[in-house]
């Protein structure tokens, strides 16, 4: 496993919600990448102050990491959206299997990928540093990756 | 769940060298993007050496279409390194100026500034925190009479119900009290007034009222959620009412109602001194159509939401008096808008000390009038609400 960006742990995860897709389905409109982060997003939003905004602000990167697994995951199989919290942040994971020739690119967390034709990549690590959430990603065996992104559970966002 | 309808667009105003962005920028691919950077590149080529890219009310934008309106612009900015471009961003979409000042970096003729005024022309007169006080008298007065006409526009228990332009709150406090609805959101564009708003429900215990700042005219809340939209009193201070009514057309579910308040205030009354009364409020109505706002918007009601796409349109007016509870209210109220109308208004639009002074005796017979033992004042008010179709 290797994990960019480690932040420290104040405590266990515990699972909030889970949404699996048949991948192939997920893959067949791309108006899903915004149904499903608009969705996931207002969850997260859920115990904040101003949940409107806090969900606007929060889908801005929620979208992009599916519409980023939406470009890299391989048509078949299964993949999953998690929403975790414990008392201080609320994490949003998507685990897939991205296509091989994708693979290197989990390597390069920094917007130099853009330079070496990825952009995709690089835009979503440059987004991520702009609003300063915490963006980071495990492989796992059986060539399957997660993406995760660690929202503040209460902070208004000002 | 954001707007459903991933719609954007992209216009120039050449008088004010702006380039305005607003909508739902979430683009599969570059090629839908082409129209509006041929837009925006074709609005540099038309611009001066200082333009303006407006994204405050560009509401949800992914990495595609950022990178293709980051590409154009920093195109601009080597084109012309002589020519200044400033990005306009708003505090309600907190991440808007963070995400384009990675381009303000890269850029030294590209800068990012966050501007909150000039949302609408009322702004600064409504906003301001002096305006706390007489907002919450307002609706003591106005609500004697909406508590009966609420019903009647198909406001009941157990709603979802959306207070826009909610200023202090307080209206929210009320209909939360009365019709206990299941959801209750309650939206403005002042930090201050929410601040209140918060505070004072906290008090009350009324947890439940989720109070939002946002941008009425591009709001961060999805279509078809509401059963009951309130907007009270607001789009009479809009230059574009239209563009509000859409707004609350679009979030309203359909076969759900809005509802809409609004003043005419050339027929504000009293006697006795009718004619200075009548005289002022004449006035008044011709001040605020100087800085673009309609007071006498309350008798269009039926027109604005037929043409906002609304059936079923319902409208009434009430007259609120000094014979409804404590007159001294009344006189309170009208003393707060001398203050605001003659003292700030009139002379913000270079207006003679002597028509202030006529100006002012017009307020001051109105309140006269309401205090008189025999006197009778009154401020007519319109409430009108529209079904959205099925």
């Amino acid at each position: 496993m290797i994990e960019r960006q480690v932040s420290p742990e104040p405590g266990a995860f515990e699972q909030m919600a889970s949404l699996t897709l048949d991948t192939a389905l997920f893959r067949s409109e791309f108006h899903l990448c915004d149904r499903v982060s608009e969705y996931l997003a207002d969850i997260v939003a859920q115990s904040h102050e101003d949940p409107a905004r806090y969900a606007n602000f929060s889908s801005q990167l929620i979208n992009e990491m599916i519409e980023f697994s939406f470009r890299s995951a391989v048509p078949t199989g299964q993949i999953d959206f998690r929403l975790l919290k414990n008392e201080e942040r609320v994490r949003v994971s998507i685990e897939f299997a991205p296509v091989s020739d994708h693979q290197p690119d989990w390597l390069a967390n920094d917007t130099s990928a853009i330079a070496n034709g990825h952009p995709a990549v690089g835009d979503l690590w440059g987004l991520a540093d702009a609003i300063r959430v915490n963006l980071h990603t495990e492989e796992h065996k059986e060539n399957h990756v997660t993406l995760m992104a660690d929202f503040a559970l209460l902070e208004a966002v000002r | 769940m954001s707007p459903s309808s991933p719609s954007f667009a992209v216009e120039f105003d050449e008088i004010n060298q702006e380039i305005v962005l607003r909508g739902t920028m979430r683009v599969r691919s570059p090629e839908e993007m082409t129209d509006a950077t041929d837009l925006i590149r074709r609005s540099f080529g038309h611009g001066g050496h200082l333009v303006y890219v407006n994204i405050k009310r560009l509401t949800h934008l992914n990495m595609t279409a950022f990178r293709c309106i980051a590409d154009v612009l920093t195109e601009a900015c080597l084109a012309d390194p002589q020519r200044r471009i400033v990005i306009v961003a708003s505090s309600v979409i907190a991440w808007s100026a963070p995400l384009f000042e990675t381009l303000a970096s890269a850029q030294p003729n590209l800068s990012v500034e966050i501007y909150d005024s000039a949302f609408y022309p009322g702004q600064t007169f409504v906003e301001d925190e002096s305006f706390i006080p007489i907002l919450r008298t307002q609706t003591k007065m106005t609500w004697r009479h909406e508590r009966e006409i609420l019903p009647r526009h198909g406001m009941k228990e157990g709603m979802a119900i959306a207070d826009i332009c909610c200023g202090i709150g307080d209206f929210a406090t009320l209909i939360k009290r009365q019709f206990n609805p299941t959801r209750l959101i309650a939206l403005d564009h002042s930090k201050k007034s929410l601040e209140y708003a918060r505070r004072v429900a906290a008090e009350f215990g009324l947890n439940s009222i989720e109070y939002t700042y946002g941008d009425a005219s591009q709001m961060l809340l999805a279509d078809n959620q509401f059963d009951f939209v309130t907007c009270r009193h607001s789009l009479q201070i809009f230059d574009r009412p239209d563009i509000l009514l859409r707004e609350l057309y679009r979030i309203c579910k359909p076969g759900g109602r809005v509802y809409i308040t609004n003043e005419k205030n050339s027929h504000c009354l009293g006697e006795p001194h009718s004619e200075s009364i009548r005289w002022t409020y004449d006035e008044v109505a011709k001040l605020f159509s100087h800085f673009d706002m309609d007071v006498e918007m309350g008798p269009k009601s039926r027109r604005l939401l037929t043409d906002a796409g609304f059936d079923t349109i319902k409208v009434e007016s009430f007259m609120v008096t000094n014979l409804d509870g404590d007159p001294r209210d009344f006189a309170d109220v009208i003393e707060a808008w001398e203050n605001v109308y003659a003292g700030q208004m009139a002379v913000r639009r270079g207006d003679s000390p002597d028509f202030i002074r006529r100006f002012r005796q017009g307020f001051k017979d109105h309140v006269l009038a309401a205090l008189h033992p025999k006197g009778y004042a009154g401020w007519p008010i319109w409430a009108a609400s529209g079904r959205k179709p099925f």
